[in-house]
């Protein structure tokens, strides 16, 4: 079948797929349903009985969110906190997509801009935080687990694990339910939600419902894209194998397995480099010309392949002496991927949006990463060198959310790889992080939906401030788009002061940028602690949350890395500037009266909260941090 | 003399092009006096060394033993794989450890990646780059200099970029050099020669240089007196009244009073008290805060005459502090804060919940509930 034959007949495919011993009907409801296991009877040898296993479950929440990496987890819990009763349906058996053990991944995001990091904040931030406190040891099957934690503590979130949403139910052009598959437990769950977010990467949910999406690259003319080919083509960039090795502290053998293909590095082109062998090779990777979603088997044995073809030439070639005590210790079976379905939204990012720093009145999260578009043929193209790299960002770039939702199914929102843009766009944007910050910002618009009753798209039309407001309040960060949150009864204040001041000025707190950019500084910190700050109004307010955000050094990388690396770009610790310890006060008839202590705290976003109550000042004392001589804070807001 | 001795060739060719702005920089090197000069073995600390390193600084003194400037030898122009070579350099700083001007060997050049030579502007450039002391390269780490062109972007195993600089900020393909030369120029060694240079003062350069006009020095001049805990009345008094001139003084000044004898101490933050501005007082009142000193009660009752002169909240506030904690049952004090009860709302809001928990006369009782009337919507 030709390629283009094949994208005619895809959807009908995908609609015609099922699970095994179930006939689904091809649209309308779940009621239609044909669930015929009446031949499936157990025999309960205890007490005699015999019956029909139960295996079909209809469940119901305000939103569904499908694919539990980042972008997914970010999503799903965006959308809990911001009271919107939410399932979160992960194909496999741990969370975290591509940074799970089951691929290992880096983390990465914005981490170097001009030789600095410009770290994403928000969720995934806390998230890569609790890691460093639950996970000192760095291990990948540990992180599954932080990620378990970070999800299930979460009271509005349900969270389905090696469940697959495998066809949407439709009614008009929104969706109704999700048909999901959980392989431990075979049952078949219908999943009705009001909201639906893909952010499975292939997006197999969104492609059953008919959301329009392209695949390959875009010719240079569409989109007047410097770097795009001249004509368009099917290519998708290939997914990678990983591995790992230790060091045995002896010579250690290895016999390539029967699946190997041979591997010599003849003709390959010289960026194709061993400098981190020890921790996996990033460009053991295939793509695919046609359907990379249909290969994916078949590609995958073609990585288990080149893997140990490659590990047998570091072993065995006699090129690599350093490696003569290596052996593997852990093998990657599930490829990490890149791209496959782009789903189109009202808007689709492309490369100048990039390059030139367009600037989106519905900006709602941001990158960095280069435009890193991996060659045409991965590993079976090696005279060509594994990405081109095309352009490194020496500012962030913003990400609108008219391309977070579909353009023809009224319901449905997406983050990751699978968002509204081309092909060049995404050879940046796919880095986990960034997605991480689509996720948030679309879990919080489902919440605005849900709020209101309305559709994604009306968030973008009428609610955009809202949605903006609420992400920068839950610190995530919007290139040029300072915060002014009427709500935040800080904007208010007639005098704010700090004891002392070693660089910034305390009257940041409230300019609505939370980190230092673009050569500005926007912190107040202290010369030394204790530090304290006071906020005083004039007229007495109602006041149940204040909110700080407080230094994690955002131009230092904090995520997880094989290598544990630990320098002035990449920590592998906590960071030592972050607070620790904390009270607060508020004056209530002349009475300085604590409202809260918080010792260890563990984020850059502090909340305490308490009963509302009528003040005239508060004093945030902070009185250590994780290491830093002073405290820096960015922000503080206060509300009823 | 001709000092900047960049090869003859190179010469030749820049000289036309360069004759200005050399002759400029050679005049300022060429005035200076060679005959005397003081060598100091230091340790410093720089970015692209692993370890410290131990270098040999020679000062150059003037006819009056006046330290006026300084050089020394870098030790090497740290390289990676090919991208420069390792070329001796000699530095020039002035005695506040700002740079001044380089010089190479003779016949040397300096080099870029893959071996192309420095082009003459580039030489004009790196001096420029140099006298930056506000350069990327401040900022830029150590690494991200050695990550080379073909280190780029690894999405799976690493996240380097290779640096990227704006062109005026850099001299392409000579990165790493600029880079180390920087941090030598403008790093750990500007400290070291600002303690040297006071350290090598005489107690009447250190008297002259506070009572002349000579503001840079100010704050090396505090610094060695520190050193010296020379708390000689002369001296102190200059020092005060050199910080209520010069604004940025003031947390240095403190510091060095704060280790004065007590009556030195409370002598001088008064007068810094009553004299200075509102950040001023806020530096004293939050050290008196701090302070071990035993605090004699009619003090705070004469820094009280001065109440009226407090501005701000914070001033109030804090000077309630110091009160509170210091001295809370003083009826003279009391009597001075009374008037700020005229003051605006959020200042006189927070005398009067002060006052409140004073004992006060009937007549300031009567005050307090007039006030309380007047406000009880916004207290």
């Amino acid at each position: 079948m030709k390629r283009r034959d094949f994208f005619k007949k895809g959807a009908a495919v995908a609609a015609a797929s099922s699970v095994s011993g179930i006939v689904l009907s091809s649209c309308s409801s779940s009621q239609n349903i044909i669930y015929d296991k009446t031949k499936d009877r157990w025999f309960h040898l205890g007490n005699g009985k015999s019956g029909v296993p139960n295996r079909k479950e209809t469940k119901a929440y305000e939103v569904a969110v499908v694919g539990g990496g980042a972008a997914g987890i970010c999503a799903a819990v965006a959308s809990a906190r911001n009271g919107t009763k939410t399932v979160l349906i992960q194909d496999r058996p741990v969370l975290g997509g591509n940074a799970s053990s089951e691929m290992r991944v880096h983390l990465n995001g914005v981490n170097n801009i001009k030789g600095k990091a410009e770290r994403e904040t928000g969720i995934i931030e806390e998230i890569l935080l609790h890691n460093r406190f639950e996970n000192e040891q760095e291990s990948y099957p540990i992180f599954d687990h932080v990620l378990y934690d970070f999800v299930v503590r979460e009271p509005n979130l349900t969270l389905m694990l090696n469940t697959q949403a495998i066809e949407a139910i439709m009614d008009g052009n929104s969706i109704k339910s999700a048909l999901c598959w959980q392989a431990t437990t075979e049952k078949l769950f219908t999943i009705n939600a009001k909201i639906f977010i893909d952010c499975s990467g292939d997006g197999l949910l969104a492609a059953t419902a008919g959301a329009k999406y392209r695949t390959g690259r875009e010719g240079k003319s569409e989109f007047n894209e410097t770097f795009a080919p001249d004509n368009a083509d099917g290519w998708q960039m290939g997914a990678t194998l990983l591995m790992s090795s230790k060091d045995m502290g002896r010579p250690m053998k290895y016999t390539p397995p029967s699946y190997a293909i041979k591997y010599t590095h003849e003709g390959a082109h010289p960026r194709r480099h061993f400098k981190w062998f020890k921790d996996g090779i990033w460009w053991i990777e295939v793509g695919s010309n046609d359907d990379i979603i249909g290969d994916f088997e078949e590609n995958r044995h073609k990585l288990m392949g080149y893997l140990h073809g490659v590990w047998d030439y570091i072993k065995n070639s006699g090129n690599f002496p350093e490696a003569e005590n290596l052996a593997l210790d852990w093998v990657g079976s599930l490829p990490c991927r890149r791209e496959s379905r782009r789903f189109i939204g009202d808007y689709i990012v492309s490369e100048k949006d990039m390059t030139e720093h367009k600037n989106f009145h519905d900006a709602v999260a941001y990158g960095g990463w280069s435009l890193d578009e991996h060659n045409p043929g991965g590993i079976e193209n090696i005279s060509e060198p594994p990405s081109y790299f095309h352009y490194h960002f020496k500012e962030i770039y913003q990400f609108p959310y008219r391309s977070l939702y579909s353009i023809n199914i009224s319901n449905l929102l997406f983050a990751g790889r699978n968002v509204s843009q081309t092909h060049i766009a995404l050879s940046s944007s796919r880095i986990m992080a960034t997605c991480a910050l689509m996720g948030q910002a679309v879990g919080t618009a489902a919440s605005i939906c849900n709020k209101y009753a309305i559709l994604p798209r009306e968030v973008g039309e009428q609610y955009i401030d809202e949605l903006q407001e609420q992400l920068m309040r839950d610190d995530a960060f919007i290139p040029k788009r300072p915060a002014r949150d009427k709500k935040n009864l800080a904007q208010k204040v007639t005098v704010i002061f700090a004891n002392s001041t070693s660089s910034g000025d305390v009257k940041n707190l409230l300019n609505g940028i939370s980190r230092d950019i673009y050569g500005e500084i926007n912190h107040w910190q202290s010369d030394g602690l204790p530090a304290e700050v006071q906020l005083e109004w004039e007229n007495p307010i109602n006041l149940s949350s204040i909110e700080l955000k407080c230094d994690t050094n955002v131009q230092r990388n904090i995520m997880m890395r094989k290598d544990s690396k630990n320098d002035d770009l990449y920590a592998n610790h906590i960071p030592y500037e972050m607070i620790k310890t904390l009270k607060f006060y508020a004056r209530v008839k002349g009475q300085w009266i604590s409202l809260g202590l918080i010792e260890n705290n563990r984020t850059r976003l502090i909340k305490c909260q308490f009963e509302t109550l009528s003040t005239t000042a508060i004093k945030v004392e902070m009185t250590e941090t994780y290491g830093a001589n002073n405290v820096k804070l960015f922000e503080l807001r206060c509300y009823d | 003399m001709l000092r900047l001795t960049i090869s003859n060739k190179t010469m030749n060719t820049i000289k036309f092009l360069t004759f200005i702005y050399l002759t400029t920089l050679v005049s300022f090197v060429a005035a200076l006096p060679l005959e005397k000069t003081n060598q100091y073995n230091l340790v410093v600390n720089h970015p692209g060394e692993k370890k410290a390193i131990e270098i040999v600084i020679t000062q150059i003194l003037n006819e009056e033993d006046f330290p006026v400037s300084y050089y020394m030898d870098v030790p090497s122009v740290i390289c990676y794989e090919q991208v420069c070579k390792i070329i001796p350099v000699k530095l020039f700083w002035n005695n506040l450890g700002e740079y001044q001007i380089y010089e190479l060997e003779p016949q040397s050049t300096l080099e870029k990646y893959k071996a192309d030579s420095f082009e003459p502007k580039d030489y004009i450039k790196l001096d420029r780059i140099l006298s930056n002391k506000h350069s990327p390269f401040k900022d830029v780490l150590y690494h991200q200099i050695l990550t080379s062109p073909d280190d780029n972007d690894v999405d799976a195993v690493s996240g380097a970029t290779a640096l990227i600089l704006d062109d005026e900020d850099t001299v392409p393909g000579a990165a790493l050099g600029c880079y180390t030369l920087w941090h030598w120029a403008n790093g750990e060694i500007v400290d070291k020669i600002k303690n040297l240079t006071g350290k090598s003062f005489s107690e009447k350069q250190l008297k002259d240089l506070l009572s002349e006009d000579k503001k840079h020095f100010f704050p090396v001049v505090i610094q060695e007196l520190s050193k010296r805990n020379n708390y000689l009345n002369s001296f102190v008094e200059l020092v005060i009244q050199k910080t209520l001139e010069e604004k940025i003084l003031i947390q240095q000044s403190i510091e060095y009073l704060e280790k004065s004898p007590q009556n030195v101490y409370y002598a001088s933050m008064e007068k810094i008290f009553i004299k200075g501005n509102e950040n001023q007082k806020i530096h004293v009142l939050r050290s008196l805060m701090k302070s071990n000193y035993t605090l004699e009660r009619p003090y705070l009752s004469r820094l009280s005459n001065h109440a009226s002169s407090l501005k701000s909240l914070q001033e109030v506030s804090l000077f309630l502090e110091v009160v509170q904690l210091k001295n809370p049952v003083s009826e003279v004090v009391i009597k001075n804060i009374f008037p700020l009860l005229k003051s605006d709302l959020v200042i006189a809001r927070s005398v009067y919940w002060f006052l409140k928990n004073q004992k006060t006369t009937v007549d300031q009782e009567e005050e307090l509930k007039i006030f309380h009337e007047q406000n009880k919507d916004k207290l």
